[in-house]
């Protein structure tokens, strides 16, 4: 068989790019190892957070990839439950406040409506929240949400109606290499030859680079959650803690706290979907492949939330879930060709941001191949050669 | 081709999925009981696929799917709780 492209992976990515370049005119197969959303984008939350991106070309870009969630369910001719409820950001002490005064006086010079709001305030936007706990929050109406699994099956539901080839159950055992340069993909069934193979493989990714001489530097880094039972409007807005987001501009705020909490990577965030259940976690753990909850992981979750928002008490929990989000080492997906290695195309490593950041990677995915640039803010930054992919000598 | 009145007929009653929505999810590819929670939500609801799991098992077996090639993970708690009584004995367990 012979196609234009070949995608690796059935995420929410893979399934964006797939339509991307479908969409405009390329014959294109994309290969499932198991079925659609197996992986990270099947455990995933709702988010589209804008508040959390570095005040520079990343804000820009995912202020383009909201801008396109609003047109998106209208492209792909489904609802894609596409809402803005805002987030509001926790924060716990002074200085937290102090450093996130400084990301959101530059994220406003940029463009983004977020602001610095009381304790009170936050309370009266979220009831239910610990007064005790929290010092004053942030506010950006422009955070949104959207049906994370419905949206990358209507991808590929409408890919497919465009005539894209797409195979479930269907693994990659081999790349097909000639002189150095990847020619095609080899699974159980037949061989496939194609220009471009792309690896949308999420925490699978490595797999497919190392079939092409590569070591990708993307590792699984795990999160739990908790998902209620459905009830009536219980969160106005989203709710995230700061403490994340000011810890990368001040390691030292984590690098002292040596609790189960912290080497777990406890984080506080809770979303309503639009069926009414309310989700809320997480932890990000480096735990291999292993993607099962853990006592220790979900009773810190569980501490976390009902410290910070005692209301979630009344609710009653339906299911945890566990995911593995492909985590990069710069926070940062790995997007484009690989130097030296002809035909081979990197597209993963989106840790928490697949969700929000599909409809830009797969336009920047089809613009790079053919029109070889493209106007995605940032792309440039998302060049996966800024790592050295050789394998290292043993 | 979904009969009328298979729209009628609840599998998921938690989540309120008919034969009908079951079968338009296979008809789109969903060819696992993952897919089908993942497009109909069935299964999603309190009892967690308590009740419609084996029915829509029998219905993937009925279009010649294996319905064990691709499940769904099964995840705590095994009933619905309460999150403060959990709360409360994640507390009692750690003083004990």
């Amino acid at each position: 068989m012979n196609k234009d492209v070949i995608v690796i992976g059935g995420g929410i990515i893979g399934c964006a790019i797939a339509y991307s370049l479908q969409k405009r005119g390329k014959s294109v197969v994309l290969l499932e190892k198991h079925n659609l959303v197996a992986g990270a984008s099947g455990a995933c939350d709702q988010g589209i957070l804008l508040q959390s991106k570095a005040p520079n070309e990343h804000l820009l870009l995912g202020i383009r990839a909201m801008e396109m969630y609003k047109e998106l369910g209208r492209e792909l001719g489904r609802d894609l439950e596409f809402t803005q409820k805002g987030y509001m950001l926790l924060m716990e002490s002074e200085l937290e406040c102090r450093v996130m005064d400084g990301i959101i006086e530059k994220q406003r010079a940029l463009g983004l409506p977020v602001e610095r709001i009381s304790a009170d305030e936050a309370l009266r936007r979220q009831p239910g929240i610990n007064r005790e706990e929290i010092v004053g929050a942030t506010w950006c109406p422009w955070d949104s949400e959207v049906n994370p699994y419905m949206t990358a099956l209507a991808y590929a539901d409408r890919a497919a109606e465009l005539g894209c080839d797409i195979r479930t159950r269907t693994p990659v055992t081999g790349l097909v290499m000639e002189g150095g340069a990847v020619k095609g993909v080899v699974t159980p069934q037949e061989t496939m030859y194609a220009e471009t193979v792309i690896d949308a493989c999420g925490v699978w990714a490595p797999e497919i680079g190392r079939m092409a001489g590569l070591e990708i530097p993307i590792r699984p880094r795990r999160g739990q959650v908790y998902i209620t039972e459905a009830v009536p409007l219980f969160m106005r807005c989203n709710l995230l803690n700061a403490r994340y987001i000011v810890a990368k501009h001040h390691p030292e705020l984590l690098a002292g706290d040596h609790s189960l909490k912290a080497q777990l990577g406890v984080g506080f965030c809770m979303t309503q979907s639009g069926k009414g259940n309310v989700m809320f976690g997480a932890t990000r753990e480096f735990a291999g492949m292993d993607n099962r909850c853990t006592l220790d992981g979900l009773r810190e979750v569980l501490a976390e939330a009902t410290r910070l928002m005692p209301a979630v008490k009344e609710l009653n929990v339906i299911r945890t879930m566990s995911g593995l989000r492909p985590y990069s080492p710069d926070s940062k997906p790995l997007i484009g060709f690989v130097d030296g290695v002809p035909g081979f195309f990197m597209a993963a490593g989106h840790e928490g941001d697949g969700v929000s950041l599909a409809p830009t990677t797969g336009k920047m995915v089809a613009d790079l191949i053919i029109d070889g640039t493209t106007d995605v803010p940032a792309a440039a930054s998302f060049n996966p050669n800024r790592f050295d992919l050789r394998p290292k000598a043993p | 081709m979904i009969r009328e009145d298979e729209d009628k007929i609840y599998v998921c009653r938690c989540e309120e999925v008919t034969v009908g929505d079951v079968r338009r999810a296979i008809e789109a590819g969903a060819d696992s009981i993952r897919d089908i929670k993942l497009r109909t939500h069935a299964g999603m609801g309190v009892c967690q696929g308590m009740t419609c799991r084996k029915n829509i098992e029998r219905m993937l077996r009925e279009k010649k799917i294996d319905p064990d090639a691709c499940h769904t993970s099964q995840r705590f708690p095994v009933r619905m709780v309460q999150l403060g009584e959990l709360a409360r004995l994640v507390k009692e367990e750690q003083h004990e």
